[in-house]
């Protein structure tokens, strides 16, 4: 069980960062944001395409070579195009009919059909293939009591080291106060003189680049897939429901928590020879929260029902 | 005078889309229809059930593809079949008939199992709850492979139900160098729907009926009049369901094969696009959207070859996808209601 908990905070820590964009998003925009694991693709196969080597064509239906940049700045450009691709979809999709009126639902349709529509340009202009960032293969070392590479050791700090920065900028900023107060009430934002637009457009951005890091981190420990965003987005959810929906802090502790229940449960008796099915384990546990503590952890009663 | 305008439009929508099939097709129009119109009316069938669902009740179901599912896998598992890495044969079953009956019962009930506890909640919930337990099903009929027959799925089970194939549809089938088992599970399929769309038009226009819509409109007002609201979701949700598990059988004899791969979330947007598209809350609009769906479908596959030469298969499916998406954005966006629904019986906000 002490074997899969190195795997299980790997994973917790994707979830954690994509929870807490996609919490965040959902706490000051009402937006259950069913393209979040495309934006999450995104970072990855941005990425992917910046690092790539030159001498090999695998991009437009393989008309293209990758640009053979070093990895750190490729990761930095896809993050920050993830950013400028959210204030996209807010400016020219979901401000527009924010403006129309358009009724919640037909919006969470609306990104369903988004999510469908960005994945297969995925397949059709990326990749339908499984493939891995150009670094090299290391050895497993030890840490403490889990084993990892050291790698992936890193992307668990630097996880880590985001969610502390984020929480900061949460709780001390004054744009971080403003998303808060927009979350909590948007009327009561407006009347402070909070221009609820801008801290939206800036809830967008701030989303998808933690999406696209997000992207990235599951992209060094597993691989890059077109629909790596999808496969990933139910768990992301489940983060979110665990912590609490639109809670920042509860999405980070509920994502970790998610990866942990999906990897150690591998390891459960009952679970012997069923290792397919482990993701099952993480989405019951979701609904199960949702019909007894709807507010998850950390969340604040409200009515769901 | 507004209804049988959109009527109108929708029938020649209907036909031109038929029409296309035979200036796109040179070669076997006929065939090419035919496999078509089984498709669509399979789905058709499943998106009627949703329209159940979210149509006359306003419950957000983006789980559907595992009603489908259950129906599929529980008729199947009880008529004669081979399943698993074996292909382990199993001689013994009930008669077709009586399988289908408990299919569409378990798909019901499996509806009413979900429902039960997740009924309550508030519309975006329920779609993650929904979406959540179709995936634990998918993912655990692929783990069962004992009795599922898991990621080998279930084969050589058609002859139960084609041995009740009639004979005239030889003679008409053989002239036309036609698929008979393909005719026959399409011409099932379609008097299903009419059989359903019967039903649903006596209930629909019952109090029974009126009371759902009235469930949709305002649930509290249903409460201060006595009736109980979540029984009346409930059973909704169990007819949705029910209907979706009946095209579920019929979709795997389309197939001749049930893979679990079949029931992934994708299935459920499909038939989404397609209840959007024939209109939200009409019982009829999901045929004629199936229908120009899947002519849609259909022909981008043969653009999509031409357009991008040296696109994989897997990326020319792609193609049908990103319309598909495409489709469900733009009709959400511009025309909700689709071409036969009406809008003022959308319930497009939280409640």
């Amino acid at each position: 069980m002490i074997d899969q908990l190195g795997n299980g905070l790997l994973l917790g820590i994707i979830i954690s960062v994509a929870s807490v964009a996609l919490s965040l998003l959902y706490g000051v925009t009402r937006i259950v944001n069913f393209a979040h694991g495309e934006i999450i693709a995104l970072g990855a196969i941005v990425t992917l395409f910046l690092s790539g080597p030159i001498d090999s064509k695998v991009l437009f239906l393989d008309r293209f070579s990758p640009l053979g940049m070093s990895f750190f700045t490729s990761a930095t450009i896809a993050v920050l195009l993830c950013g400028v691709f959210g204030a996209l979809l807010e400016l020219f999709l979901f401000r527009p009919l924010r403006k129309a009126e358009v009724g919640n639902i037909a919006v969470l349709v609306v990104t369903i059909g988004l999510s469908i529509f960005i994945r297969h340009i995925y397949l059709l202009f990326a990749t339908g293939r499984v493939q891995n960032f150009p670094l090299d293969l290391e050895r497993r070392q030890t840490y403490l009591f889990f084993e990892m590479t050291p790698r992936n050791f890193k992307v668990l700090i630097a996880g880590l080291i985001v969610m502390i920065i984020i929480g900061l900028f949460l709780t001390f900023t004054r744009i971080g106060k403003a998303m808060r107060a927009v979350r909590d009430s948007g009327e009561l934002a407006s009347v402070s003189g909070i221009n609820s637009d801008n801290i939206i457009l800036f809830t967008w951005i701030l989303s998808s680049m933690l999406a696209g890091l997000a992207g990235i981190f599951q992209a060094i420990i597993n691989d890059v897939r077109y629909n790596m965003g999808f496969l990933i987005l139910l768990l992301i959810f489940a983060g979110t429901v665990l912590g609490g929906i639109g809670t920042s802090f509860g999405a980070m502790v509920g994502g970790l928590l998610i990866g942990i229940f999906v990897q150690v449960s591998v390891a459960l008796p009952f679970m012997e020879g069923h290792t397919e099915a482990k993701n099952a384990v993480a989405l019951a546990i979701m609904i199960l929260i949702l019909l007894f503590r709807p507010q998850g952890i950390f969340g604040q009663k409200e009515r769901i029902s | 005078m507004k209804l049988p305008l959109r009527w109108l439009v929708t029938l020649l929508l209907t036909i031109f889309s038929i029409y296309l099939v035979f200036v796109f097709n040179e070669e076997g129009p006929l065939r090419i229809l035919i496999n078509l119109l089984t498709f669509a009316g399979i789905y058709g069938l499943a998106a009627i059930g949703l329209n159940v669902h979210f149509g006359l009740t306003g419950l957000l179901n983006f789980g559907h593809a595992s009603f489908m599912g259950v129906g599929a896998y529980v008729t199947l598992l009880l008529i004669p079949h081979a399943a698993g890495r074996e292909g382990e044969i199993t001689e013994s079953g009930l008669p077709f008939l009586l399988a289908l009956l408990i299919g569409v019962i378990a798909a019901a009930l499996f509806g009413l199992l979900l429902g039960l506890p997740a009924i309550r909640l508030r519309g975006d919930y329920l779609a993650i709850v929904t979406i959540a337990a179709a995936e634990i099903f998918r993912l655990l009929v692929r783990d069962l492979e004992s009795i599922t027959g898991g990621v080998y799925g279930i084969i050589n089970f058609s002859e139960a139900l084609q041995k009740y194939r009639p004979a005239f549809l030889e003679s008409f089938v053989s002239n036309y160098e036609l698929n008979p088992s393909q005719v026959w599970v399409g011409l099932l399929s379609w008097i299903s729907i009419l059989l359903v769309l019967l039903l649903l038009r006596r209930l629909t226009k019952s109090p029974w009926g009126r009371a759902l819509r009235a469930v949709r409109e305002d649930e509290d007002a249903v409460r201060a009049l006595g009736k109980n609201a979540v029984w009346l979701k409930l059973q909704s949700f169990m007819l949705g369901a029910g209907i979706a598990g009946l095209a579920g059988v019929f979709l795997a004899f389309n197939y001749g094969s049930l893979q679990t791969t079949t029931f992934v979330p994708l299935l459920t947007f499909y038939v989404w696009a397609i209840m959007i598209l024939g209109g939200v809350g009409s019982l009829s609009g999901p045929i004629f959207g199936s229908i120009i769906f899947w002519v849609i479908i259909s022909e981008t596959d043969k653009l999509a070859s031409l357009i991008f030469e040296n696109a994989n298969g897997q990326q020319l499916a792609g193609v049908r996808f990103v319309l598909v998406g495409l489709l469900i954005m733009i009709l959400m966006i511009f025309r909700p209601s689709g071409l036969l629904g009406k809008k003022e019986e959308l319930l497009l906000n939280v409640k």
